[in-house]
């Protein structure tokens, strides 16, 4: 055979038109498409009915108002409810809420801690029969600790154990009990509220109002109400000053943002306080004589020396609120815990002297809300437990109770170190924690009895602190619980039951009924159905109430501590809370430069890094009392001089893969110390030695 | 694709960068809206996926006159897109109807040349398989389909809200556009009808979604002849559709680069502005 | 039959009238290469079973190390669509003693480089729709297009040398299949030097079009940027560097003269001649870069740069040190002669190219363009290593092979004074 040319290229030809005629080279082709689109072990869409539902956020502690969307009966968004006076937008927490209903770290179903010291599965009714036989061996003496101070499961606690005939139920320290220990002192029976509403200025001192102080997620749909977008021309309505030690999430969008060492809010206020007093500002408060006399003496000079704020800055503030029609000085701590009762009488003092109590845009005083079930303790009287003294004494050995349930709490990461609350937990010999995450505390407990989340179950939210007005809501449960979970308050009903104590409910339900219709006075059903009750009732302000001069110059005496550097922690709900961790979809959100792998890093200024001989990026160690935290340090102009700013929220050692062994917990370096005449415990103020590593 | 027409509706953002707190709920809500997968460790930021990243800016000042803006990026949806015009397969693309940049999953190959050719490093690669824990897929919305790993992926300012609100006025029998000035079709989707996930999360309001092109919307006001507005890049020619927003003008002059003896630069419409 | 015992075991394979070295030397060879091949395909299973998330790229460098190799290669396997269409369409006649390496090299690159791109698209089962969804606007489409194509071209160009196998040849019907194709050669060599234009083109127009990263970016003619033309010449001036490099090395491992001296010095001239005119546009294209494109996007020169691994040591690298340096020495016949200086300034040639496709694939990633954005390093893990030395194994042995069996160098007998029975 000859193949020539022709031959040769009509038979290449041939053969390539031929099979590209046949069905198969296309056939395959179309089937590779296909098959790259849709491996079987990437997650397909699966569609449903489109439901929403209107809730209240019990995990974020804005509490904030939030739609939740639905698909088939499966939660799948968290979306703003703008229409509810605790909505209009999400937080970083909330948006995050229906991913954590599937987090890793939730408990899956009771446990008991075995002989060998290992977690083993039990069921529900075996954990009820050793519960109900532990509550009834400790008797009144069993302790208890709430960390949900705004929902009625404190108050079925409370019943509980009275029932049981025991006192020990604190609330996990927070604003509002420091607010409520202040207002008590003052002698005002209601709870502190603040109109941001229909404020024009609003001046924030240590307050973290857009990311951790109050209702945050309300606080931010106000101000963006009241703040025109720039083009030049408007003018801004509504302005916002703040004065803290790191240029946090309020700092950044305050004008001024007014730096000064932490835990300086008394002394600072105090000063605003003497400029105005200077400028004629009366109070009628019945000591009003003695703030004066206190208050002049923090002249401008002096605050500036004691704070290190900029005394040109802070009368330019001044001047403003004063030129304001109403306007709101909030003082609080600068990371949502553990400032104590005087700054916020301090900082009632100065709005008094703004004259804007009960006025539009000032501080409004709300009605206390009662107890609904008889015997239980009211939320002002729960209020007045102070956890971090009682975990003291539990520690040092003689008072300590042999039952503790924690409900939704993790003090052993949450307190302060010097709170020797580990201590504290090895003489108590059995622990009960009701949690949906198995947290550090619930790794620490004998019984661990999961709890739904807030969206698979029916629960109440009373008043939040920072809110202007009284508000109830109650959040119906949107989701079937994807663990094998009981709500604490059923649990503690039948528990009650099983030991013959009166409640004074049959069930939680009934309890929610109660206050709604009793003492909220509002249909049940459109509760339920996400509407907040609003009440626009305010007390008088009383004729005989205390600026307490005397406390505050007691507190304003405490020398803080000398140490080289002062520590600045603060707050990020991206981060999660003490009970969270950092949800699964916020490790995103994490910069850069606030955690690398697993280090996190510490905030420090240009000048105060060059004072500890330090560099930028540089291993370090801060130390407190003996504890010391591991960290990086990053130099950030926005920091307060000689002062360390540390972000709350690492260094868990429990949870899941998404928090656990991340960066150090802050809480650790912090040491706990009596406030002055207020019984409360505080750690506003702590000096830190920054070492390089 | 690679002109740049001047299509009747172009959705687009104004970012109020003096209300934004960087507080990150923009871009919880992106991810949960578009289901992407979480990460355990996401320190590596050069291996994370987000369409939608809050950038610090800093006026470099130090303490105290130290100030600091947050700026969230998604995709800026160009006009001009550098990325589309280099895609050899058609993946992306920019959409007649509203001027969104498609992504197109099933079709991306995955070469990463629009990531090269994106200089807002909008534009993010599947380097792995997305895992959920177990269980959290049950999360996973209906709406924006999960990509496997070897495509590229970013913002669609939800593209999938859009369809449903038009769709929502096709069940209704109604047209999706109506007449506008000039000669002119918007959409007859109401203003707040269709919003982004990012804006609608945000409790601060920074972020104003709209049509660029009409007048009666909010973004319509705030872009045009707004001495305090400026876009990321102008100078490059992208002719975003996300513009910023600030009172700073030091802000202002990070948006694009300048030598030193130039002045801050006001955005500047590439198209001829019909209005 | 009459076995010579001390002649290689795969002695009848040889090309007619050439020695090689023992079949267990050559197997001994064979298994270091291997090893290589081994570990690139260990790196390439990892690849394709986890996805590209073994490597060290990242949203920033979303090319790296492989498409530096890729651009690398492709300019540097040039060589063969050069020679080509100065031998078959020019018609200079001495460089067929050269064409046939240079074709492999060609095939070896080309084919090196599709490998890599199999693993470097995420989705390599997707590589097809370049063809079926083919956006004509794009840059990489055309790369695409002509790759593929030419890449068939070099398998047609390499197959009549394959069929020219001693054992093979004496097959009637390959014998005519390799003829009927020599005598089509100069179309096939056309079309190549069509098709390796464009794609050289259109993968430094890959880069000019970015006009999202000025470090790139490059004003140009009608719609291709200055960088397509920089490419083409850029390829054309290293590719014969290159191919006379190769030869050389070979020459060292086999200890034989393979391609006579002069060959390559003519090589060498027309490398050097082609690197004139690459450096004479190259530097009327960076200083349009520095003083019209930077300024209009408010950087200056500086900006460009970065640190160390990013410094301006490259760009002088790139031009001086890599460039005008072996131009002189490569255009000097004195320079020429000396082969230590003549090898160096091929090596410096080639070097200085690679260098152009690195910044230009890596520089321009890591420049930030948005001015609150940072500089970001990048640095290729094992697994992009692996993969690149899998070619490099790959290459390795094809050459290994095809020097061993295949009539590749048509002057071996003639300058290792062997008896030629025909040349």
């Amino acid at each position: 055979m000859v193949l020539d040319r022709r031959g040769f290229v009509k038979c290449i030809a041939g053969a390539s038109a031929g099979i590209m005629a046949t069905p198969l080279p296309w056939k395959l082709l179309d089937d590779v498409s296909i098959w790259t689109q849709s491996w079987p072990w990437i997650p397909a869409n699966v569609r449903g009915e489109n439901f929403v539902v209107r809730v209240v956020s019990k995990t974020c502690p804005s509490s904030a108002a939030v739609k939740v969307r639905l698909v088939g009966n499966r939660p799948v968004r968290v979306l703003p409810d703008d229409d509810h006076p605790l909505g209009g937008g999400v937080s970083a927490l909330a948006a995050a809420e229906v991913h954590m209903l599937h987090s890793p770290a939730r408990v899956k179903r009771p446990l008991l801690r075995g002989p060998d010291g290992a977690f083993m599965d039990i069921s529900w009714s075996k954990a009820a029969e050793i519960f109900a036989g532990k509550l009834k061996e400790a008797g009144g003496k069993s302790a208890f600790i709430c960390g949900d101070e705004t929902g009625s499961i404190a108050e079925v606690i409370s019943a509980l154990a009275k029932g049981l005939g025991s006192e020990d139920v604190c609330l996990m320290p927070s604003e509002g009990q420091c607010a409520a220990k202040a207002a008590e002192l003052m002698r005002i029976p209601g709870q502190i509220g603040y109109d941001l509403e229909h404020s024009d200025y609003v001046f924030a001192i240590g307050a973290n109002i857009f990311e951790s102080w109050g209702t945050v997620v309300r606080n931010r749909r106000i101000f963006r109400a009241a703040t025109p977008h720039p083009d030049g021309k408007t003018r801004l309505k509504a302005r916002f000053a703040y004065a803290g030690p790191v240029q946090n999430n309020s700092a950044v969008l305050a004008r001024p943002w007014l730096p000064v060492y932490p835990g300086m809010q008394t002394a600072l206020a105090l000063g605003v306080a003497n400029i105005l007093i200077a400028g004629g500002r009366t109070a009628d408060a019945l000591d009003f004589g003695a703030f004066k006399e206190l208050a002049l003496r923090y002249t401008p000079k002096k605050v500036a020396q004691i704070t290190g704020v900029d005394p040109k800055g802070l009368e330019s503030v001044v001047n403003a609120l004063l030129a304001a029609e109403a306007p709101l000085v909030i003082v609080g701590s600068e990371f949502g815990q553990g400032a104590g009762a005087a700054p916020v009488m301090a900082g009632f003092a100065v709005n008094a002297l703004l004259g804007n109590i009960n006025r539009p845009g000032g501080i409004s005083l709300l009605p206390w809300d009662e107890a609904v079930l008889g015997g239980a303790s009211s939320r002002s009287r729960l209020y007045a437990n102070d956890l971090a003294a009682r975990v003291g004494d539990w520690a040092a050995g003689g008072n300590a109770p042999s039952l503790l349930v924690v409900h939704e709490a993790n003090p052993l990461y949450a307190l302060p170190g010097a709170i020797p609350a580990k201590q504290a937990f090895k003489n108590i010999p059995f622990k009960v924690a009701f949690s949906s995450f198995l947290d550090e505390t619930a790794e620490a407990c004998n019984l661990v009895l999961p709890v739904p989340m807030g969206l698979e179950r029916l629960d109440d939210v009373r008043t939040p602190y920072g809110s202007g007005q009284s508000i109830y809501c109650v959040s119906a449960p949107v989701a079937q619980p994807s663990e094998d979970v009981r709500p604490a308050a059923d649990f503690l009903f039948s528990a009650a039951k099983e030991l013959d104590l009166k409640m004074g409910a049959a069930s939680y339900e009934d309890l929610l009924k109660s206050r709604a219709e009793g003492v909220v006075k509002t249909d049940f059903a459109a509760l339920l159905a996400g509407t907040g009750a609003v009440s626009h009732e305010k007390i008088k302000v009383p004729e005989g109430y205390s600026l307490c001069p005397a406390v505050l110059e007691k507190n304003l005496m405490q020398a803080s501590a000398e140490t080289s550097f002062r520590l600045a922690p603060f707050v990020k709900l991206n981060l999660g809370t003490a009970n969270t961790g950092i949800p699964p979809y916020n490790t995103k959100t994490l910069r850069a430069s606030e955690l690398e792998g697993k280090d996190m890093f510490v905030m420090m200024n240009a000048a105060t890094t060059a004072k500890a001989g330090l560099a930028e990026g540089d291993a370090v160690t801060l130390e407190a009392g003996g504890r010391r935290l591991p960290a990086r340090l990053r130099v950030f102009e926005g920091v307060m001089s000689d002062t360390v700013a540390v972000c709350l929220g690492y260094g868990h050692t429990a949870l899941d893969a998404f928090s656990q062994n991340k960066g150090a917990n802050v809480m650790e370096l912090l040491s706990a110390v009596p406030e002055p005449a207020t019984g409360l415990t505080v750690w506003s103020q702590a000096g830190v030695a920054v070492a390089k590593a | 694709m690679s002109a740049n027409k001047d299509f009747n509706v172009r959705w687009g953002m104004a970012i109020d960068l003096d209300k934004c707190t960087g507080c990150g709920a923009c871009m919880v809500a992106c991810q949960a809206e578009n289901n992407l997968a979480p990460v355990a460790d996401a320190s590596n930021k050069l291996r994370v996926m987000n369409w939608l990243v809050v950038f610090e800016l800093s006026n470099k000042k130090p303490f105290p006159d130290h100030e600091l803006v947050y700026l969230p990026r998604p995709c800026q949806q160009c006009g001009e897109q550098p990325c589309a015009t280099v895609c050899p397969v058609i993946a992306t693309e920019r959409n007649e109807d509203g001027g969104i940049v498609s992504q197109i999953y099933p079709r991306c190959i995955g070469c990463r040349y629009c990531m090269a050719a994106c200089p807002y490093h909008a534009r993010y690669f599947n380097w792995f398989d997305p895992i959920w824990p177990k269980g959290m897929e049950k999360a996973l919305t209906p709406d924006v389909s999960v990509r496997p790993r070897g495509v590229v992926e970013k913002c669609s300012f939800c593209h999938h809200r859009y369809m449903a609100a038009k769709d929502k006025i096709r069940v209704g029998g109604g047209s999706v556009y109506v007449p506008g000035e000039k000669g002119r079709k918007h959409s007859a989707i109401p203003e707040d009808g269709y919003v982004t996930s990012c804006a609608e999360a945000c409790p601060n309001g920074a972020i104003v979604f709209g049509d660029l092109n009409n007048p009666a919307h909010k973004v319509y006001r705030l872009t045009r002849g707004n001495a305090h507005a400026f876009r990321l890049l102008e100078r490059l020619g992208t002719d975003t559709a996300v513009y910023y927003l600030s009172s700073r003008e030091w802000v202002r002059r990070l948006g694009d680069n300048y030598l030193q003896d130039e002045e801050t630069q006001k955005p500047k419409r590439i198209l001829p502005n019909k209005h | 039959m009459n076995v010579n015992y001390n002649l290689p075991l795969d002695a009848e394979l040889f090309p007619e009238g050439c020695e090689r070295c023992s079949f267990s030397q050559f197997l001994l060879w064979l298994a270091v290469v291997g090893l290589v091949l081994l570990w690139g395909l260990y790196a390439a299973f990892l690849v394709l079973s986890t996805g590209l998330g073994v490597t060290a790229l990242d949203d920033y460098f979303g090319f790296g190390l492989w498409i530096t190799f890729d651009l690398a290669v492709i300019a540097l396997g040039a060589g063969a669509f050069f020679t080509g269409l100065l031998r078959y369409i020019l018609n200079i006649d001495p460089l067929k003693n050269i064409i046939n390496l240079a074709v492999i090299i060609g095939f070896i690159c080309y084919s090196g480089a599709m490998l890599i791109l199999v693993l470097d698209i995420g989705q390599p089962l997707r590589a097809w729709f370049g063809y079926w969804h083919a956006n004509v606007h794009s840059m990489l489409t055309e790369v695409i297009f002509c790759i593929t194509c030419y890449c068939i071209v070099l398998i047609i160009e390499y197959v009549p040398l394959i069929l020219e196998q001693k054992q093979l040849n004496k097959n009637p019907l390959l014998h005519h299949i390799a003829h009927n194709l020599h005598v089509t050669m100069p179309l096939f060599a056309g079309i190549g030097a069509f098709l390796s234009t464009f794609h050289q083109g259109s993968l430094g127009g890959m880069y000019g079009v970015l006009f999202g990263r000025p470090y790139a970016f490059r004003d140009g003619f009608f719609i291709w940027p200055w960088t397509f033309f920089l490419f083409v010449l850029s390829a054309v001036a290293s590719g014969p560097a290159f191919t006379v490099l190769i030869a050389t090395l070979m020459e060292k491992m086999t200890g034989k003269k393979l391609v006579s001296y002069e060959i390559k010095s003519l090589m060498g001239k027309i490398a050097g001649t082609m690197l004139l005119v690459y450096l004479v546009f190259k530097f009327l294209d960076t200083g349009a870069w520095i003083w019209s494109i930077a300024p209009r996007s408010g950087l200056d020169f500086d900006s460009f740069f970065h640190g160390w691994i990013y410094g301006k040591w490259l760009l002088f690298s790139e031009l001086i040190l890599c460039g005008l340096l072996p131009c002189f020495m490569l255009l000097s016949s004195s320079m020429r002669s000396n082969p230590a200086l003549f090898y160096l300034a091929a090596l410096l040639d080639c070097t200085g190219i690679v260098i152009n496709r690195y910044v230009l694939t890596v520089q321009t990633l890591a420049a930030p363009v948005m001015p609150f954005d940072r500089w970001v390093t990048y640095s290729p893990n094992w697994v992009e290593w692996a993969a690149s030395a899998f070619v490099l194994a790959y290459g390795a042995l094809l050459l290994s092979l095809s020097y061993r069996y295949l009539p590749v160098f048509p002057q071996e007998i003639r300058l290792n004074g062997g008896q030629a029975k025909k040349l």
